[in-house]
């Protein structure tokens, strides 16, 4: 096995971890939650669309973002390539890794056969690092599974160009090219901006703290849509891999948030990004309160017309405390 | 969060979580998931009475096989259409057992594909009760026809 010389370690999240570890091993010393914050990509977004089995919400910004906010803010130039056959994709991508540069690739995530089969789901966004191969696997740093593993190229393959929703078209990407001075105050500043306009103003009924209460009025009504208690049970209890499981740091990405706040705080130089980092980190636990109650009521089957108002007003008070959170966040980096 | 409030110990499912610690600082932690640890039998059994639904469903022909993939694997509708090549109003027709049996090949062979499945799955149910056991295991094994699979059933590797 050809095995490039680069640092796994396990991150909240995909695309995140993905993008730091691709920027530390380039050599920007850079964290997680600062990859988060300087791409604005705390969100929240309620969806019903066919292309979902069931009503869903989203707690981060649209994948894909990460990567090219940070370029924006940062400077940092990425290649990036899709391709219309598949067979291009692959040898594009094994010649990478003869040059010894670690790719990351955009697959669906069920063909990670090394995760628990429970976990394995068809979601198109998900992003591993390759870094080495041999003549029938790849080798694999993905940020969700504590050590590099081994996936058959083959498996790859269907991975990378599985069709439907956003599909990959074996997109790559690795960063070429940064810059030896980056500006981290003003990206902050920027970045924070940027996300109380997606949070506060967005002009779109379901995304942003608009996103967080349609989902509290709509989620009095899934029992009318789940096929039967069970499925309904599967559905408020997915709330929890949502928030926790898939990948967020925990709360939604409100600690990896509230992370970020407190070292952006330390570079900024300004105690009240401070303040807010703890506030969204106790935002973050009610987030979480949220999790724990939709687990347990999913659990009993206790899914009965009190239950379900008590869940959206739960969802309601974090629309109000995030509304105040943004607004005083944007007045404190005007 | 703090870090002490955290920890949970499920090895099968680790996860990073950024919590407060001691000295007051932000960071990650690794911990086992909440949700499983307290949670996976639950789920495993919705999945699999779910399952032994569907196939009751199934064998009486009230459902094709198409609709039994759909749901164990959790799709959405257009993105399974986007996937197989046809539209969503196909797809719903494939669900039915007597439009089942009009579909061209080609096209079962998109909807095999989306599901990472052989062919051979949509026409039969292999039960083997000692699978669980590890004693042996089954492979479908692809052959250079796309359209024929080596169904393999082995002594379990030790």
């Amino acid at each position: 096995m050809k095995e490039i010389d680069f640092k796994h370690k396990m991150a909240a999240h995909c695309e995140t971890g993905t993008v730091t570890s691709l920027l530390n091993h380039k050599g920007l010393d850079i964290t997680e939650p600062m990859v988060f914050g300087l791409s604005s990509g705390i969100f929240f977004g309620y969806f019903e669309s066919s292309n979902f089995p069931f009503p869903t919400f989203i707690v981060r910004n649209k994948p894909g973002s990460i990567r090219t906010n940070i370029s924006k803010r940062l400077g940092v130039k990425f290649y990036t390539k899709k391709f219309r056959s598949d067979k291009e994709g692959e040898v594009t991508l094994n010649e990478l890794i003869l040059k010894d540069i670690p790719t990351a690739v955009q697959v669906d995530f069920y063909y990670m056969d090394y995760m628990p089969d429970y976990q394995r789901v068809h979601i198109n966004v998900h992003f591993v690092n390759i870094i080495g191969m041999n003549d029938s696997s790849y080798l694999i740093s993905d940020s969700y599974f504590p050590k590099k593993s081994e996936l058959k190229k083959t498996t790859m393959q269907k991975a990378r160009f599985a069709g439907g929703y956003m599909e990959p078209k074996g997109f790559l990407f690795y960063p070429e090219y940064i810059p030896e001075e980056i500006d981290f105050e003003k990206a902050i500043i920027k970045a924070i901006k940027k996300n109380a306009f997606y949070m506060l103003k967005l002009p779109v009924p379901f995304v942003g703290i608009k996103g967080m209460r349609k989902f509290a009025r709509k989620v009095t009504d899934w029992p009318n849509i789940a096929r039967d208690v069970d499925h309904l049970s599967h559905e408020i209890m997915r709330i929890n891999i949502l928030l926790e499981d898939q990948g967020t740091g925990g709360a939604g990405f409100r600690y990896l948030y509230a992370t970020f706040l407190q070292q952006a705080a330390d570079i900024v130089k300004d105690d009240g990004l401070k303040d807010m980092s703890k506030r969204m980190m106790e935002i973050g636990d009610n987030w979480r309160n949220i999790s724990y109650f939709a687990a347990k009521i999913g659990k009993n089957r206790d899914l009965g017309p009190e239950r379900l108002k008590e869940l959206s007003e739960m969802i309601n008070a974090r629309a109000d405390e995030e509304y105040k959170f943004f607004n005083d966040l944007n007045k404190l980096v005007k | 969060m703090k870090e002490k409030d955290l920890y949970v110990d499920f090895k099968p499912q680790q996860l990073i979580y950024y919590v407060e610690k001691d000295d007051a600082s932000y960071g990650p932690v690794v911990s086992g998931s909440y949700l499983s640890m307290h949670y996976l039998d639950d789920f495993i059994g919705k999945r699999n009475k779910q399952e032994l639904a569907l196939r009751e469903q199934l064998k009486k022909g009230e459902i094709s096989p198409i609709y039994y993939y759909l749901v164990m694997q959790e799709y959405g509708e257009k993105d399974l259409a986007s996937r197989a090549g046809v539209s969503v109003r196909k797809l719903k027709q494939h669900c039915k057992m007597e439009n089942f049996v009009k579909m061209p090949l080609k096209v079962l062979k998109k909807y095999a594909e989306a599901f990472d499945i052989p062919l051979v799955n949509f026409f039969h149910l292999l039960i083997a009760k000692q699978e669980s056991t590890g004693k042996f295991s089954i492979q479908h094994l692809e052959t250079d026809n796309p359209y024929f699979v080596v169904t393999k059933i082995d002594e379990a590797k030790k």
